[in-house]
């Protein structure tokens, strides 16, 4: 059974989220504030933490920096719609993924399997990915749409590459930035770019992205794989 | 200008030849003893009385002025002449000799009386402008006092009046119309005055009033109008003084009108911001709350327990609860910082609001030990019972929340002094000490604990504005219940209508 850690300073989040975790088959252990967090991860070496970013203790940020050192453990943010800037900070110093609040439970499940497949897949990386109609082999860099190849500039690959491994997770502008032009400084707006470019080769409707999604002010993310 | 020269003279000479009752008396006394004393000496020689003579006129020159000298210039030559030249007892010009002293004595009394005469103007001119900077200074005093606009014209008036012994009025340029600012003082012909003046038509006074055209930097152009009861007393330039002294004074008010209304902008754009920050933070759990719980039920309802379901839809309708709990306290957060007193007001027992409170609150105390303590009858208070209520379970809230499973809360109501004192106590965490004034402010959370998260910070904000909408206080006081704690104190006015 998969051990979830979940950290946060309200009951009646825990009181909802508890029991539901139970029921999809997580074992899960709450702490109500960083300090107490931290303990608890050397104890139970959890496999996914929620963390909730307004912990009354410890600066969210510091909890994460802190299992980091640690860890590579999977940690999902909970914060709220509009931090962005605490979302991105948080990203940076390590966290896997964030859901807004209020979430739908749905979501929160599907952050916390592709939290969970990405941590599994850094031991035995993947050999491909598939979503829908779009499949591509790693080893080949062959991309195809419903069985027929997609041409691909080098540069529009590793970007898909980079969000494709971590499929279902958001990814920063600052990391696809890193990894398509050598610099998490470079202009986001090239970034724009070629995501349109992307989306124009993989997407039904390019107006209208269901594989390649938008999240505002933070990044992108690529559904998870099926 | 040579020509006008001795005009100038003459001129200076009439301006001296002022005499009055006083001023002849001393004369005639000092002349007497002149005279006297001529006789007493007369045996040294006619030379030694002359001399004394001009010794007196001298004398009653420097006292009395010109006039006074030159009439006991004529008067001393009389008695010299009839008296002490021979041959005695008659009046003889007979010789050049005999001219000699009147024109001798006359000549010393022009120049004592002169001189005389210009000491004392100039004594008197100092005492004047030493007057005039008394008044300003007193006058730029109060003015200083003087921070509102209302206040200024108040000031303007009373201390032109106590100061200058004048009536005073300002007006001012408003819709680009001349309006009185003191209306009680708003004289038909006063204004009509002031309109010259703004129109520059009439120099600075006419008939017995005097008026300045005020140019404050900031504010709208304004007209003095000063009444002097003796106008011939008070200088253009002390009226300027005054004028630009009110300017200032104007010109500070906008100053400060301005500060105060931005200050006023600044604070409603804090609270807005507060409020929300407030929004955003606190509405955002209890709806994050709910919308966990109800899509998990849609997605795994059958698949949960039925002790799980129910948790999970009781939370649901706490969350609710508290959401509206939220609403209502901001609702009535802006609507008591309109200033509004909440009405309506109806007289409500104390104890029975309170028993209700604590009823609503019972569900989410947990296990801790929830108490009231009332005198019979009820006391009665006059307030608006939403509200009323609001406060109570802001308070009760607070208690729980700040307080461990085990504590005991209690509210205690007692009757003191014409007011009815509700005393809220918890064995709980306590609040700081330097917290203990500062929780009553808008979005203020004592400490940093976890339970602080779960407040909005309104509760007290909202207990404080309602209770002294009231005319009642409201105090946070150390320590609540078995030494720990806090205590909360509310004195509320006993209603009038005690039978009620």
């Amino acid at each position: 059974m998969t051990n979830i850690l979940l950290v946060d300073d309200e009951p009646a989040l825990i009181a909802v989220l508890k029991p539901v975790l139970g029921a999809e088959g997580y074992s899960v252990a709450t702490a109500s504030g960083g300090a107490a967090a931290l303990r608890m991860a050397e104890d139970i070496k959890p496999e996914v933490v929620l963390l909730d970013l307004g912990l009354p203790d410890i600066d969210g940020k510091d909890v994460i920096r802190a299992l980091r050192a640690t860890s590579a453990v999977p940690i999902i943010v909970i914060s709220a719609r509009h931090q962005e800037g605490e979302k991105i900070a948080a990203l940076d110093n390590g966290a896997d993924d964030y859901v807004n609040k209020p979430f739908e439970i749905g979501e929160l499940m599907a952050r916390i399997r592709a939290a969970i497949r990405r941590s599994s897949s850094l031991e035995n990386a993947p050999s491909t990915y598939r979503s829908g109609p779009l499949e591509i082999d790693f080893q080949t860099r062959r991309v195809s749409l419903a069985g027929d190849t997609v041409k691909l500039s080098p540069k529009e690959y590793d970007l898909l590459r980079t969000l494709a491994l971590s499929a279902g997770q958001v990814v920063t502008h600052k990391r696809l930035l890193a990894v398509g032009w050598g610099s998490d400084g470079a202009d986001s707006q090239y970034l724009r770019v070629y995501i349109g470019l992307l989306r124009q080769k993989i997407e039904e409707d390019p107006s209208d992205p269901r594989l390649l999604v938008t999240e505002p002010g933070v990044g992108y993310r690529l559904a998870s794989a099926n | 200008m040579t020509s006008r020269r001795p005009n100038a003279i003459a001129r200076l000479l009439l301006a001296r030849l002022h005499l009055d009752r006083d001023d002849m008396l001393r004369t005639a006394v000092v002349l007497a003893l002149s005279a006297v004393i001529a006789f007493a000496v007369y045996p040294l020689g006619e030379v030694a009385s002359a001399l004394v003579f001009v010794l007196g006129i001298t004398v009653a020159g420097a006292l009395s002025g010109l006039a006074s000298a030159l009439i006991a210039a004529l008067a001393a030559f009389l008695i010299y002449n009839f008296y002490l030249t021979e041959p005695a007892l008659t009046f003889r010009i007979a010789t050049g000799g005999d001219l000699a002293p009147l024109i001798v004595f006359n000549l010393c009394a022009l120049v004592s009386g002169v001189l005389a005469g210009q000491l004392k103007d100039h004594a008197q001119a100092a005492r004047s402008s030493n007057l005039q900077l008394h008044s300003l200074l007193a006058l730029s005093r109060q003015l200083q006092s003087a921070i509102r606009l209302p206040d200024v014209v108040a000031t303007v008036e009373r201390a032109v009046h106590d100061i200058l012994g004048a009536g005073a009025a300002l007006f001012r340029f408003e819709g680009g119309e001349l309006r009185s600012l003191a209306p009680a003082l708003a004289e038909a012909d006063w204004r009509a005055f002031a309109e010259r003046i703004a129109a520059k038509a009439v120099p600075q006074g006419e008939g017995t009033l005097l008026g300045r055209l005020l140019k404050p930097a900031n504010a709208p152009d304004a007209v003095l109008v000063i009444e002097p009861l003796r106008p011939g007393k008070i200088t253009p330039a002390f009226i300027d003084a005054v004028a630009n002294l009110v300017t200032l004074a104007l010109e500070r008010a906008a100053l400060s009108e301005q500060i105060t209304e931005r200050q006023a902008v600044a604070r409603a754009e804090q609270l807005k911001t507060a409020l929300l920050a407030s929004v955003s933070h606190d509405f955002r759990t209890p709806l994050t709350a709910i919308s966990a719980s109800a899509s998990s039920l849609i997605a795994y309802g059958e698949r949960f327990d039925p002790e799980t379901s129910a948790g999970l839809l009781r939370g649901i309708v706490e969350e609710c609860e508290r959401l509206n709990r939220y609403t209502a306290n901001l609702l009535e957060m802006s609507r008591l910082e309109a200033g509004g007193i909440a009405q309506p007001l109806q007289i409500l027992g104390a104890a029975e609001m309170a028993a209700a409170a604590l009823h609503r609150v019972r569900p989410r105390a947990g296990g801790r030990q929830m108490s009231l303590q009332a005198p019979a009858p009820d006391l009665l208070v006059a307030a608006n019972a939403a509200l009323f209520e609001l406060v109570l379970i802001n308070i009760l809230d607070n208690a729980i929340l700040y307080s461990d499973d085990d504590a005991r809360v209690e509210i205690a109501i007692t009757a003191e002094q014409g007011a009815c004192r509700i005393d809220i106590a918890d064995s709980g965490q306590g609040i700081p000490e330097a917290a203990l004034r500062r929780v009553f402010e808008r979005f203020y959370r004592a400490g940093r604990s976890e339970a602080a998260g779960r407040g909005n910070g309104l509760g007290l904000a909202i207990a404080k504005g309602f209770v002294e909408a009231l005319g009642g206080t409201i105090e946070a006081t150390l320590p609540g219940l078995d030494g720990r704690g806090t205590r909360i104190t509310i004195r509320l006015p006993l209603a009038e209508a005690a039978q009620a």
